[in-house]
């Protein structure tokens, strides 16, 4: 059972008039609990293919199932149920809410969740526990640093235990040393069993993951699985 | 619930965007500042105008039946004898009314030795006093023996009582008025001229009956004033009041009344008719500066959905719907607006006490600017947010969380 199923997508913008296609007939399978990578240089439609997969845009055309749900024609309100509910976030900006501490950040998807379970304040701060920063609990965005920030967001993305993290540059604003601390993190997420999809366009980040895709002018150019020598290892 | 999340989110937003808050709480608060004022002024004006009045002998629960047809406002008919102290008496046992004072006038000559000025005398009953609240200064008014008796004595108002006695006390003194003398047993407290020039003390009052057989020689009155038990009865009295008139007069349906009223209000609206006119003028400057209010904070909370595009973002890739964050907006907005709206209220009930206190203009504070700025605020900030709020909600996602 896959659990994100990509049939045939296609998604074109409309500019004054000109169209631009930017993805072409798109078609990708990724099973719960896999590692994907997805690479490929700036303009070949990385960003495209992770707004859909977020459902942060419709496709122009095609067939998007996610987790046995066919969401590349839901209305607005249910859209945006389901980013709430199966997916969680991690971009190369943060986007952390400015002047709000790191534990209401955390909390933030809860906000807009159906019916919050549990004591979400808790969930917060275990999660943050998780990632290192139980220390950090009431600090804001700007009394951290830029690797903190990302662990804040990490921990924001599961929340609401989502089933799909997509993750955007996850390494891109950072340096080296908090770069690999933010893929350990991932790894380790995979290890308990999350599905995790990485858009970057840094091999080295890319070749954590057990599957590479690579997308070159809208389409699909190679996709194929690491053999366990050229698989990054968690340390 | 939802609703009181998006509240939450509201409130952080306007806490961590203080200075665009400020800003549009200023723009309300002027506008509120200025309706309160102009509220209160008005109502000042309309209470001291009330108060001229009633100097001039109405309350706001009576009023005056001349006898006479027409249009003239004080001048009396000389030549309709229908009214009478039946009527007078009918029109007390109506269940509204609390005091009747049958009246005659005539204005004629007080002689005191080689002293004489011409005044107004009034026959009048002792209810006279009650319905007009007028105090005393000195000596005793009419009283019901004075009537019964139609007995010759006199109450001078100030104006006459020192033109013929000076700085001497009237009272226990004799007063010629044509050919008969009247003892002075009372003396009237002074009212002073009113602003339009009216002396309401130059008057003097004898016994209705006295002035009925030595004064005028007529046995008709020249007015009726009633005095209804409250100020909300006197249109349902009139009404009453004219029935029994036209009843008492014999009038056939067709026939004119052969009598007029005179009513506060009637005076108040000649001397309030440019004074509404002012009220007007004020309303529609305070409704412009709210209106301006109003659109400032459409203004800034536009140019604050631009600084904070990528919050709207976020928060939508973490699911939060467009109606999540409309709501959120408008209830940013409202929050100004309410917020505004009190310290306006505030202000402008300093400023009204501080030109009441420092006298530039008569001020009066009421509970209607509260009610009024809350209403208005309320809409202000759903109305003007609503364009805002929308235009936060119908931005891209996946856009907003990519602008920089």
């Amino acid at each position: 059972m896959n659990l994100l199923e990509m049939n045939s997508i296609c998604k074109s913008y409309r500019n004054i008039g000109i169209e631009t296609k930017v993805l072409q007939n798109v078609t990708l399978h990724i099973k719960e609990g896999d590692y994907v990578s997805i690479i490929g240089p700036s303009g070949a439609g990385k960003s495209t293919l992770m707004a859909i997969m977020g459902c942060l845009a419709q496709p122009t055309s095609g067939e998007y199932i996610l987790d046995g749900e066919e969401v590349g024609k839901l209305n607005d309100r249910k859209l945006s149920r389901v980013r709430n509910e199966k997916i969680g976030f991690v971009f190369q900006a943060f986007h952390l809410l400015p002047g709000v501490t790191a534990l209401e950040n955390v909390m933030l998807p809860i906000v807009y969740a159906k019916n919050s379970q549990g004591n979400a304040k808790e969930r917060a701060r275990a999660l943050l526990a998780k990632v290192g920063l139980e220390h950090r609990l009431h600090h804001t965005p700007g009394q951290l640093s830029g690797g903190e920030q990302q662990r804040v967001t990490i921990a924001r993305s599961l929340i609401n235990d989502p089933r799909i993290i997509l993750a955007d540059e996850p390494t891109g604003n950072l340096d080296s040393k908090n770069g690999i601390q933010t893929m350990q993190t991932f790894d380790n997420l995979v290890k308990e069993g999350k599905t995790i999809i990485l858009i970057t366009h840094d091999p080295a980040v890319a070749q954590h993951a057990g599957r590479i895709i690579s997308i070159l002018d809208g389409q699909i150019a190679s996709d194929r699985n690491l053999s366990y020598e050229e698989q990054t290892r968690p340390l | 619930m939802r609703i009181f999340k998006n509240l939450g989110q509201a409130l952080r937003g306007l806490r961590l965007n203080r200075g665009n808050t400020m800003l549009m709480t200023l723009g309300v608060m002027i506008g509120i500042a200025s309706l309160t004022v102009i509220v209160a002024i008005g109502d000042g004006i309309k209470i001291k105008v009330l108060d001229r009045i009633t100097s001039l002998g109405f309350g706001p629960e009576s009023f005056s039946v001349m006898a006479g047809a027409g249009r003239l406002f004080f001048a009396r008919s000389q030549n309709t004898t229908s009214m009478t102290l039946e009527d007078a008496e009918d029109l007390l046992a109506l269940p509204t009314v609390r005091l009747v004072v049958p009246r005659q006038r005539k204005s004629i000559q007080l002689i005191n030795k080689k002293e004489f000025t011409s005044t107004r005398v009034y026959g009048v009953t002792p209810d006279w006093q009650l319905a007009r609240g007028w105090e005393m200064k000195d000596g005793e008014f009419l009283s019901e023996t004075d009537l019964d008796r139609s007995k010759r004595v006199i109450v001078l108002g100030a104006t006459p009582a020192k033109k013929l006695f000076k700085d001497k006390d009237p009272v226990g003194k004799m007063v010629r008025v044509q050919n008969n003398f009247y003892e002075v047993i009372g003396l009237l407290e002074e009212k002073g001229l009113t602003e339009s020039g009216y002396d309401p003390d130059d008057r003097a009052l004898i016994p209705l009956t006295t002035s009925m057989t030595r004064l005028t020689h007529q046995t008709y009155l020249h007015s009726i004033k009633v005095v209804a038990l409250k100020a909300s009865q006197v249109p349902e009295t009139m009404e009453a009041v004219r029935q029994i008139l036209r009843q008492n007069h014999n009038l056939s349906v067709l026939a004119e009344d052969d009598f007029r009223f005179i009513t506060p209000e009637g005076i108040m609206q000649r001397v309030t008719e440019s004074e509404q006119a002012l009220n007007r003028m004020l309303i529609l400057v305070s409704t412009v500066s709210l209106l301006v209010g109003g659109i400032v904070i459409m203004n800034i909370l536009l140019v604050s959905i631009r600084e904070r595009v990528r919050e709207i973002g976020i928060r939508r890739c973490f699911g939060a719907r467009r109606s999540d964050i409309t709501i959120q907006f408008l209830f940013e907005s409202i929050l100004v607006s309410l917020l505004g709206g009190i310290m306006g209220v505030a202000l402008g009930l300093g400023v009204s006490f501080g030109l009441e206190r420092l006298n530039i203009i008569p001020t009066h504070i009421t509970m209607e600017p509260f009610i009024l700025s809350f209403v208005f605020c309320s809409l202000i900030g759903l109305i003007f947010g609503i364009h805002p709020a929308r235009k936060a909600a119908f931005l891209s996602p996946e856009e907003s969380i990519r602008s920089q």
